[in-house]
């Protein structure tokens, strides 16, 4: 009694496999260059290569002190997890605040006190960084406000208005209607 | 012959590339409501899911005077009675961490 089996006729699936596999992966390595550019142009973003920010806002006065500020994104606030709508921006002190001040506030509308005076800046003078929550009711008139704290315990203030900080903002919160 | 570890260690790859990019921000958060007529409990924490006990919590009037100076309690929570005159709440869990909470923002029960 012969026991041959005939081999089982293979699968489509697998032919097609077996004919194109080489082609398949050297697509899949493919793929990944196509979001270089995007990739370097965070890289550099991040790094600084490409600026303070995506948009510079310019040098604020903030009494004997200045900075430059800038937009790290030119967008509108990010929704980050239950905290709420985030904005990010970098500011960069004046060559000669660096060794006078001691920290800098965000805050969106006058702060009541200096222990209320916003998101602190982190990071290098020359390339701060700050998380500035912005409440989805926010007015579009709202005034960005500027605090910065000397070692000396000298405390000057400046605002501008968020339009000028921020139009992405501003186009935000217009799009989405005043929140009560 | 087949590693039947393989299988794990595809999983594991597949898990921790799957983490390793939510660099997790912790902004400060805080919550008032009354609970009654003259109590206001205020819940503090951080957007990373984590408690904050023992973060100060004052509730401070319009003139900047301090009416309740306090401290969350292990459960992050503190319940205070209402204040006479105007004020805001303010969760301070250190310079630039801070949560404002003006009284006008005060769910009412």
């Amino acid at each position: 009694m012969s026991k041959d089996i005939a081999a089982p006729q293979p699968s489509r699936l697998s032919l097609f496999w077996h004919k194109w596999r080489f082609h398949l992966n050297v697509l899949l390595l493919l793929i990944p260059l196509g979001f270089m550019p995007k990739y370097f142009a965070d890289e550099a973003l991040m790094r600084g290569d490409s600026g303070l920010g995506e948009r510079e806002v310019g040098e604020v006065r903030i009494g004997p002190w200045s900075l430059r500020l800038a937009e790290l994104r030119n967008s509108a606030p990010m929704l980050e997890g239950p905290a709420g709508y985030m904005k990010g921006f970098n500011a960069a002190l004046c060559e000669a605040c660096i060794d006078q001040v001691k920290a800098t506030y965000l805050r969106i509308g006058k702060p009541r006190s200096l222990r209320a005076a916003g998101v602190i800046f982190f990071g290098t003078p020359y390339r701060m960084g700050a998380s500035l929550p912005v409440p989805e009711k926010t007015r579009a008139d709202a005034e960005l406000w500027i605090t910065m704290e000397g070692w000396d315990g000298a405390m000057h203030q400046a605002s501008i208005p968020l339009s000028q900080a921020s139009p992405a903002t501003i186009a935000w919160l217009n799009k989405q209607g005043g929140k009560p | 012959m087949i590693n039947p570890l393989r299988p794990l260690n595809a999983m594991l790859l597949v898990l921790c590339a799957g983490f390793s990019a939510s660099a997790l921000a912790h902004n400060p958060m805080c919550e008032c409501k009354a609970i009654d007529a003259e109590q206001i409990k205020c819940t503090g924490g951080f957007s990373d899911g984590s408690g904050a006990p023992g973060v100060t919590l004052d509730v401070i009037g319009y003139d900047e005077t301090i009416l309740v100076p306090g401290k969350l309690g292990p459960d992050s929570t503190l319940t205070f009675k209402k204040p006479g005159a105007e004020f805001y709440v303010l969760f301070d869990a250190g310079p630039g961490h801070v949560v404002e909470i003006d009284q006008a923002d005060i769910e009412a029960p």
